[in-house]
């Protein structure tokens, strides 16, 4: 009988949820308002209008007071304080940790059909299999740039308008409103929640259009926060969204119209192999998938950079790496094969660490999330914030155009076509030059230039992710020391331009 | 495959093993009697359910995991036994390009008890700990050689004497399973995305039925087991298997022993014939078992 008891206490210890150790995020007071920050120059919107609010003496706005003291914060719910709490760590890190988890639930290859085909993706019918879009690396870079850039111009058009007007905050104008959430000077109109709110929902939706009532949801969450904490009224929300709203048609346009819909012409495919060969390769790349997989997206290197022009792309492509035979490459292909036979425990925690594969974020993902993380621990506030993201977020974009570019350029084999294997799974295209590496190298550009007292950590966690891809037997040891430099380069290009744009 | 053959050799060689008794079975060892046991298992699936959907994956081919465990039962009292068990265990893909892995698994160490009897009817209680003792990686599934997590298991048992040496066993378990150490930083469980890696791995329960013959040391034996994850997330569409999968499967087989004296052998095979994020695995194993007084 007491077998039976002690089986019923276990079972009851198991109805509950189980537990996981993680960090949660908590509002804090940024360390600078970055007042001035109307006044930083945007990366695409222009010629936007806020219109003016009534003053805070009018009846309307005093109506939508009376409307917050008695009816709105009197009758709160437990659940709506936890939302008040969970946005007020900041929207514009929130909305990218919404991404990063969407881009996680769409990063998945499509499977072959019955026939051994692959179906691509539709966009007009987002949720049938395979399901719109794959989010992969390039995907996912542009995805989380676009966001980025988006939050950023809507922020600082906001900020000026802020100023512009200088409405003051509800618990200011009346203090018997008791706000739920730190509180600062910055003016309240148009509500910046509101603006980032909006301007991430028009991008997320057009990114994951399968995703439209997900979106809604947080939209309407994001938006009613404010006013349930007691930061702003309906008016300064409404203000907001449209702002939002208008400076993400803005950046809609250019999105709609970077060459991202050509990405994955697989036409061109025959043409690179050709051109492979002619620069000396004796086995191009092909797909080791059965059946044969066509390469991921070979035309995204044909798409819009942020940072840099074309002819400036081209002029940095690295040049062409060790050929097959020759002493160079026999020397990387003999370090794959030692780890081959004998991989270390650390090697594979390595190779784990950032394989950032199917299902997850993918490497500029990673990197966004520490880009959020030094932010918030910077204090920053929410336009500096959406600032840094945006020079990290182009940075990344730029460096998987432009490794993209390289690799369909040289089209060169992976170590799987000299019988190596793998213990993070094998992406489906060329090799040379190593997207982490790229990526990384990138990114820990931008942010070594936003927070310079934490260069080493970020660059040795580049170093780290680009051997990653050795340790896991991926690439060559030249496909990732190139990317790496490849990568600081490009990143390099957005710390130049972000240092001309106002904020210093 | 050297390993394997080495450490069945040793096996053999320190062997004074014996009356092969499991933690899910009603045998006990005499008071001062120890059985060891070298068992050598290979199982193997070509087919797998990804979700509910029955298929298979031309990039893995077909998986294989061969174990060599070392098992010691002894007899405390002849109602109280304690049994470990040691596998070194090793996977293998027979397509695409998925690095094998292996090395020692996990260690578990049972306590199994009789309690009530009569009338041919006896109540067993079975808790065991199940710890990995080396430090593998678990978030590699299907080539993973475990899931890393630590298990309590509370097991209840009724045996049910039949005439003619037939017996009826039948047990329900129930196994606590701890959160995992992940190598990666974040991952994705259901449709949320965790940014961290500390990962929650869901608990279990199986329950068996045993229909047998036993005739001194000679053992014949049909089972029926299913086991089944408590919560957890499905594989998605087209991805690999993790560790937060609510794994679910029901297998039969037939378990043997032949024990003429000290020395006997015992062999298992075993069938899944239906499941939810697993494999559809055809395993068989064989032992050697050596009975010795300690």
């Amino acid at each position: 009988m007491k077998y039976i008891y002690t089986l019923l206490v276990f079972v009851l210890l198991a109805s509950c949820t189980k537990e996981v150790d993680m960090v949660v995020d908590q509002p804090y007071v940024p360390s600078n308002l970055d007042v001035n920050a109307g006044g930083w120059k945007t990366f695409i919107a222009s010629d936007i209008s806020v219109s003016t609010p009534v003053l805070v003496t009018d009846a309307t706005y005093l109506k939508e007071i009376d409307s917050l003291k008695t009816v709105v914060i009197p009758s709160l719910t437990a659940a709506q304080k936890t939302a008040v709490q969970y946005w007020g760590a900041g929207a514009v890190m929130r909305w990218n940790e919404i991404a990063r988890e969407l881009a996680a639930r769409y990063n998945q290859a499509p499977a072959a059909n019955a026939a051994g085909i692959y179906p691509v993706p539709n966009a007009a019918d987002p949720l049938a299999d395979p399901r719109f879009p794959f989010a992969n690396p390039p995907y996912t870079a542009r995805a989380l740039a676009y966001l980025s850039v988006a939050q950023y111009d809507a922020l600082v058009t906001a900020w000026k308008f802020k100023y512009q007007y200088n409405r003051k905050a509800p618990y200011v104008v009346d203090t018997t409103i008791k706000p739920l959430l730190p509180v600062t000077s910055l003016p309240t109109y148009p509500a910046e929640d509101a603006v980032v709110a909006q301007a991430s929902y028009v991008i997320l939706l057009a990114m994951f259009p399968g995703e439209g009532p997900f979106l809604a949801e947080k939209l309407a969450e994001a938006k009613n926060v404010r006013v349930w904490a007691g930061m702003n009224v309906g008016s300064d929300v409404a203000a907001g969204v449209k702002l939002g709203g208008a400076v993400a048609a803005q950046v809609m346009a250019r999105a709609k119209t970077d060459g991202m819909s050509a990405a994955n012409n697989q036409a061109i495919v025959p043409g690179l192999i050709a051109n492979s060969k002619s620069l000396g390769f004796v086995n191009p790349w092909a797909s080791q998938e059965i059946p044969a997989r066509p390469p991921m997206l070979p035309n995204y290197g044909a798409v819009k950079t942020w940072n840099f022009d074309r002819e400036t792309m081209v002029s940095i492509r690295p040049p062409i790496p060790y050929l097959e035979g020759s002493a160079e490459f026999k020397k990387d292909l003999a370090e794959l094969e030692a780890i081959n036979k004998n991989q270390t425990r650390n090697q594979a925690a390595i190779a784990n660490y950032w394989a950032d594969g199917p299902g997850s974020y993918t490497p500029p993902g990673h990197w966004h999330r520490y880009a959020c993380a030094a932010g918030v621990e910077a204090k920053y506030s929410e336009v500096r914030m959406a600032r840094m993201l945006a020079y990290v977020g182009t940075a990344l974009m730029d460096a998987g155009i432009a490794c993209w570019d390289t690799k369909y350029f040289y089209y060169s084999p992976r170590p799987q076509q000299f019988g190596l294997k793998t213990s993070v799974g094998l992406p489906n295209f060329p090799s040379y030059t190593s997207g982490h590496s790229t990526f990384s190298f990138a990114a820990a550009s931008v942010l070594s230039s936003f927070f310079p007292t934490k260069t080493s950590l970020f660059s040795a966690y580049a170093q780290e992710a680009s051997d990653s891809r050795v340790y896991g037997l991926i690439h060559f040891r030249v496909d990732c020391s190139m990317g790496g430099k490849h990568g600081k380069l490009i990143g390099d290009y957005a710390v130049k331009r972000a240092n001309a744009d106002g904020a210093q | 495959m050297k390993k394997i053959i080495l450490l069945l050799c040793l096996a053999l060689l320190a062997g004074k093993a014996a009356n092969a008794q499991m933690p899910h079975d009603g045998i006990y060892m005499n008071k001062k009697l120890a059985c060891g046991a070298v068992i050598y298992g290979n199982s193997s699936w070509t087919n797998f359910w990804e979700n509910q959907l029955f298929r298979d994956n031309k990039n893995i081919g077909r998986l294989t995991t061969e174990s060599v465990s070392a098992m010691l039962a002894y007899g405390i009292t002849k109602k109280l036994n304690v049994i470990a068990v040691v596998p070194y265990v090793r996977t293998h893909a027979s397509k695409g390009n998925l690095m094998g892995q292996e090395g020692l698994q996990d260690a578990s160490l049972w306590l199994k008890a009789k309690g009530y009897s009569s009338h041919g009817l006896t109540l067993h209680g079975v808790v065991g700990l199940s710890v990995p003792v080396s430090n593998y990686v678990p978030d590699f599934l299907p080539m993973s050689i475990g899931i890393g997590s630590k298990a309590l298991i509370t097991r209840g048992m009724i045996s049910y004497d039949l005439p003619k040496h037939l017996y009826l066993n039948s047990s329900i378990a129930y196994q606590m399973r701890s959160n995992v150490r992940a190598d990666r930083d974040g991952y994705l469980a259901g449709s949320r995305f965790y940014n961290t890696s500390d990962v929650a791995v869901p608990d279990a329960f199986d329950a068996a039925l045993r229909l047998g013959y036993l005739k001194k040391d000679n053992q014949l034996e049909l089972f029926a087991e299913h086991f089944s994850c408590i919560g957890g997330d499905h594989i998605r569409r087209n991805d690999m298997p993790f560790i937060t999968n609510d794994m679910t499967m029901t297998s039969v087989g037939v378990y043997g022993k032949f024990q003429p004296k000290t020395l006997g052998v015992n062999a298992k095979v075993a069938y899944v014939v239906d499941g939810q994020n697993v494999g559809q695995s055809f395993s068989l194993s064989v032992g050697v078992l050596y009975q010795f007084k300690l």
